[in-house]
C-alpha cells in the first residue's frame, strides 16, 4: 500500500511538473507562463519531498514560489504592453523547431545515459533531519561558500538596484 | 517522515475536494441567466475604469529585489539557527559576519531611496 | 582552522564594503575620483601582502579550500588585472558612469569571487566563487545606463551567461550522483568512464568554455565586450577568463585526469576551431572592442591548448600565458579607453593620428597587439613557444602549426591598427591623458618587453606554482 502510493504520488508530482513547464513554453501569455512556473516550482518541491529532502522542499516553496515566482508577476506588471496575448510568443518557425529538436535530443540523450551508466547505489538510508545536517555543514566545511553567497546577495542587490533605477533625471 | 508528509498529502486533498464539491453544487443547482452587468469585473461595487492591465512604477520591482535578496538570506538564518547551540561562538561569529555583510546592503538600499516611496 | 591563509580575500571583502559605506556617505561627485584611487591602492596593498604566501600548501576546512602556489599565481593575476583596470577606469569612469562607487565596489566584488575560484578544491565552493564573479559582471556589463548598446549587451550576457551556469551545475549534479562527491580529489578516486560521468564532463566543459568563450560558445563574447564600459571589457577578458582557466586546471587535471584520453580530442578540436574563427573573422573587425574580442577568442584557444599537455610544462605555458595575455590586454584596452575618452568612439578609424598626438599611447598599443600576435622580442612569443613545446611533445604537432600559422595571420590585422594610428591625424584636438592611465600603458608596456626579454623569472614562477598540481 505505501509503496503503491509513493508511486503514484511520483508520477502525479512528476505529471504536473513537466505538463506545466511545457505550458511555460508554450502559452501565449506570459502571465499564463509565469504562473504556469510556479506551478513547476510546487511539483519540484513535491519530487524533494518524495526523495526526502524536506528542507530542500520548503526552501523551494519558500525561495521560488514564495521571492522568484513573485518577481516574474512583477517584472510583467511593469512592461507598457496593454494587451498580454502574444507577449510570449510560441510560433511554430524554424528556429523554434531546431531548438525543440536540440531539446528532445538532448532529453534522448539523458534517458541513455541514465539506461547504460553503472551506477553505484548507496545502502545508506535517507538522512533523517535533514536541516540539521545542512546546518552544521554549511557552518563549518562550507562555511566560505556561505559568506561568499553572503557577498554574492550584497553584489546581486547593489547591481539590481543600480539597474533597476536607471538614469537619475537631475 | 514520508508517513507525515502523507498526512499533509491528505490534508492538502481535503482542502482541494471541499472547494470544488461547495462550488460544483452551486454550479449545478443556480438558475443560468446571463447578463453584461453580471460578468463585469466586480471591484468595490464600481464600474472600471480603462483597462486593468496598466504599467507599474519601477518601484515595486526595487522591494521586489531586495525582497529576494532577503528572502534568500532567512534560508541560511534557519539552518544557523537550529545548530547555533551546538556550534557555539564560532558559528555565532560566522552569522555575525554573514548578516553584517548583508546590512550593508541593507543600508545602501536604504540610502539609495530603493525602499522610499515615491 | 587558518584565518591567516584567507587574509587576501578578506581584505578585498573589507575593501568592497568600505568603499560601498564611503559611497553611501561622502556627498555626490567631487570626492568619488578618490575611491577608485583608494581600490587601486587597497589591491596593490593586498599584492604586495600576497607575495609572502607563497611556499605554504595548505588548505581550510578538510581540503575545500586550497591555499597553494598554483591558486596564489592565479590570486596574483588577478590582483593585478584589477589594480590595471581601476587605474585606468577613473577617468572612463568619471566620464560614463553614474554610480562610480558601485562600480569600484562590485569590481572588487568580481575579484573576490575569482579569487575564490582560484582556491575552491569542491564543486560547490567554485560554483559559488563563479556565479559571484559572473552576477557581478552581468550588472557591470549594463552599467553603462545612457547607452542602449551597455543594457543590451548586459541583457545578452545575462540570459546566455545564466543559461551557461545552468548547463554547467547540471554537469555537476551528474558528476556527483556518480561519484558521490564533490571534492575534487575524491571525484578523481571514484571516476571512471561511464555515460553518467561523460556526460556531466562534457556539460561541465561547455559551461567553462561559455566563460572562456572558446568556439563554438563563443557567440555573446563579440557582442558583450562591445557594448559593455571599456575597462570591464578587459576584465572579462583578463579576469574572467583566468579564473575559468584555474577552474578548467583544477577540474580537469585534478578530478578528471584519468579521463584524459576521453577529453583530449574534444579539447584539442576546442582550441583549434578558437584559434582559426577568432582570427579569421576579427580580420573584418571595425570597431577596436570587436576585434580584441575575436582576438581574444583566439588567445583562449592558444591557452587552451596548453591542457592538452597534462603535464607541469603545459600548465606552466598556460601560467606565463595568462599573464603576458593580462599585461597586453591591459595595455590595448587602456588605450582603447584614452581614445574613447577623447573621442567617445570604439571604431579603429578613430585611432587614425594617434602616434601624432600621444606617441607614448601609440607604441604601448603596437607593443601589446605585436605580443598577442607573438612576434619576438615581445612576451606572447616566449608565451607561446612554452606552449607549443608543451603540446608537441605530447604528438599534437597539427596544432601546433595551426598555431602557427594562424599567429601569424593575426599579425595582418594587428598591423592595420598600427597603420591606422601611424596615419594622418584628422583632427587638430588635444589629446589629453590622465596620469593614472599612463601609469597602466607604460607598466603594460614595460612588463610586455621585460617577459619577452627576459622570461626566466616569470617562467620560474609559473614553474613553480605548476607543480603544485603534481
Amino acid at each position: 500500500m505505501n509503496e503503491w502510493a509513493y508511486t503514484a504520488a511520483f508520477f502525479i508530482f512528476a505529471a504536473v511538473t513537466v505538463a506545466s513547464a511545457v505550458g511555460v513554453v508554450t502559452k501565449n501569455d506570459l502571465v499564463h507562463s509565469s504562473l504556469l512556473l510556479a506551478l513547476c516550482f510546487v511539483g519540484v518541491s513535491g519530487l524533494y519531498v518524495l526523495l526526502q529532502a524536506d528542507f530542500l522542499a520548503a526552501v523551494q516553496l519558500l525561495v521560488y514560489n514564495g521571492a522568484i515566482a513573485i518577481v516574474f508577476v512583477l517584472g510583467t506588471m511593469l512592461t507598457r504592453r496593454s494587451i498580454r496575448h502574444g507577449t510570449n510568443h510560441s510560433e511554430a518557425d524554424a528556429p523554434s523547431r531546431l531548438i525543440g529538436l536540440i531539446s528532445g535530443l538532448f532529453v534522448a540523450v539523458t534517458l541513455g545515459v541514465i539506461a547504460t551508466t553503472p551506477w553505484n547505489y548507496s545502502s545508506a538510508g535517507a538522512v533523517q533531519d535533514t536541516p540539521a545536517v545542512l546546518g552544521r555543514l554549511i557552518l563549518t566545511d562550507y562555511m566560505i561558500a556561505m559568506e561568499v553567497a553572503a557577498v554574492l546577495l550584497l553584489a546581486a542587490m547593489i547591481g539590481a538596484i543600480v539597474l533597476a533605477k536607471g538614469v537619475d533625471e537631475e | 517522515m514520508l508517513q507525515e508528509f502523507g498526512n499533509v498529502g491528505l490534508l492538502l486533498i481535503v482542502a482541494l475536494v471541499f472547494p470544488l464539491l461547495a462550488l460544483g453544487t452551486a454550479f449545478l443547482l443556480r438558475p443560468r441567466d446571463p447578463g453584461v452587468e453580471k460578468s463585469l469585473p466586480y471591484e468595490c461595487g464600481v464600474d472600471t475604469v480603462g483597462t486593468t492591465w496598466v504599467q507599474f512604477r519601477a518601484s515595486y520591482f526595487l522591494y521586489a529585489l531586495v525582497f529576494v535578496a532577503f528572502d534568500v538570506e532567512t534560508v541560511f538564518l534557519y539552518l544557523w539557527a537550529i545548530k547555533f547551540q551546538e556550534l557555539g561562538t564560532f558559528a555565532f561569529v560566522e552569522m555575525f559576519i554573514f548578516l553584517s555583510i548583508l546590512l550593508v546592503g541593507l543600508g545602501y538600499a536604504w540610502k539609495k531611496g530603493a525602499l522610499e516611496w515615491k | 582552522m587558518n584565518i591567516a591563509l584567507l587574509t587576501s580575500e578578506i581584505a578585498v571583502l573589507v575593501l568592497g564594503l568600505l568603499i560601498i559605506i564611503f559611497d553611501v556617505l561622502i556627498p555626490r561627485q567631487e570626492t568619488h575620483r578618490s575611491l577608485g584611487y583608494i581600490a587601486a591602492c587597497g589591491v596593490l596593498a593586498i599584492l604586495v601582502h600576497s607575495m609572502t604566501q607563497y611556499g605554504a600548501a595548505a588548505t581550510v576546512y578538510q581540503g575545500l579550500f586550497v591555499v597553494d602556489n598554483l591558486a596564489l599565481f592565479f590570486k596574483q593575476l588577478f590582483l593585478a588585472a584589477t589594480f590595471l583596470t581601476l587605474l585606468f577606469s577613473v577617468e572612463y569612469v568619471e566620464k560614463w558612469i553614474q554610480n562610480s562607487g558601485e562600480f569600484y565596489a562590485l569590481l572588487l566584488f568580481a575579484l573576490l569571487g575569482m579569487m575564490v575560484m582560484a582556491s575552491a578544491n569542491d564543486l560547490i565552493t567554485m560554483f559559488i566563487g563563479m556565479e559571484l564573479m559572473a552576477i557581478v559582471f552581468y550588472a557591470l556589463v549594463g552599467f553603462e545606463l545612457r547607452s542602449k548598446k551597455s543594457s543590451e549587451a548586459g541583457m545578452k550576457y545575462l540570459m546566455l551567461g545564466a543559461a551557461s551556469s545552468a548547463i554547467m551545475l547540471y554537469g555537476m549534479s551528474w558528476v556527483y550522483g556518480f561519484t558521490g562527491s564533490l571534492v575534487l580529489s575524491q571525484i578523481a578516486v571514484k571516476a571512471t568512464a561511464s555515460p553518467a560521468m561523460l556526460l556531466g564532463m562534457g556539460l561541465m566543459l561547455a559551461g567553462l568554455c561559455f566563460k572562456l568563450s572558446i568556439v563554438p560558445f563563443h557567440m555573446w563574447a563579440p557582442d558583450v565586450y562591445e557594448g559593455a564600459p571599456t575597462p570591464i571589457t578587459a576584465m572579462l577578458a583578463m579576469g574572467s577568463k583566468a579564473a575559468a582557466f584555474a577552474v578548467l586546471i583544477r577540474v580537469f587535471l585534478i578530478a578528471f585526469s584519468d579521463l584524459q584520453e576521453y577529453w583530449a580530442t574534444i579539447v584539442s578540436l576546442l582550441a583549434a576551431a578558437s584559434m582559426i574563427v577568432g582570427i579569421v573573422v576579427a580580420i573584418w573587425q571595425t570597431n577596436i572592442k570587436r576585434m580584441l574580442a575575436y582576438s581574444s577568442i583566439a588567445q583562449a584557444g592558444y591557452i587552451l591548448s596548453g591542457l592538452l599537455a597534462g603535464n607541469v610544462a603545459g600548465v606552466k605555458g598556460m601560467l606565463f600565458y595568462a599573464v603576458l595575455y593580462m599585461f597586453a590586454t591591459a595595455g590595448a584596452f587602456a588605450v582603447s579607453t584614452a581614445v574613447k575618452n577623447h573621442n567617445g568612439s570604439d571604431e579603429i578609424e578613430g585611432f587614425s593620428g594617434l602616434a601624432q598626438k600621444s606617441p607614448l599611447l601609440a607604441v604601448v598599443m603596437t607593443i601589446s597587439l605585436l605580443s598577442m600576435a607573438g612576434l619576438p622580442p615581445m612576451a606572447g612569443f616566449v608565451g607561446k613557444l612554452y606552449l607549443f613545446t608543451a603540446i608537441a611533445d605530447k604528438g599534437y604537432l597539427w596544432l601546433v602549426i595551426l598555431g602557427f600559422v594562424m599567429s601569424m595571420i593575426s599579425v595582418y590585422y594587428y598591423m592595420l591598427v598600427v597603420k591606422t594610428m601611424y596615419s594622418k591625424a584628422r583632427d587638430q584636438q588635444e589629446f589629453v591623458v590622465r596620469g593614472s592611465l599612463q601609469v597602466v600603458a607604460v607598466i603594460s608596456l614595460l612588463a610586455s618587453l621585460f617577459i619577452g626579454i627576459y622570461p626566466g623569472p616569470l617562467a620560474k614562477l609559473a614553474n613553480f606554482a605548476a607543480q603544485a598540481l603534481w
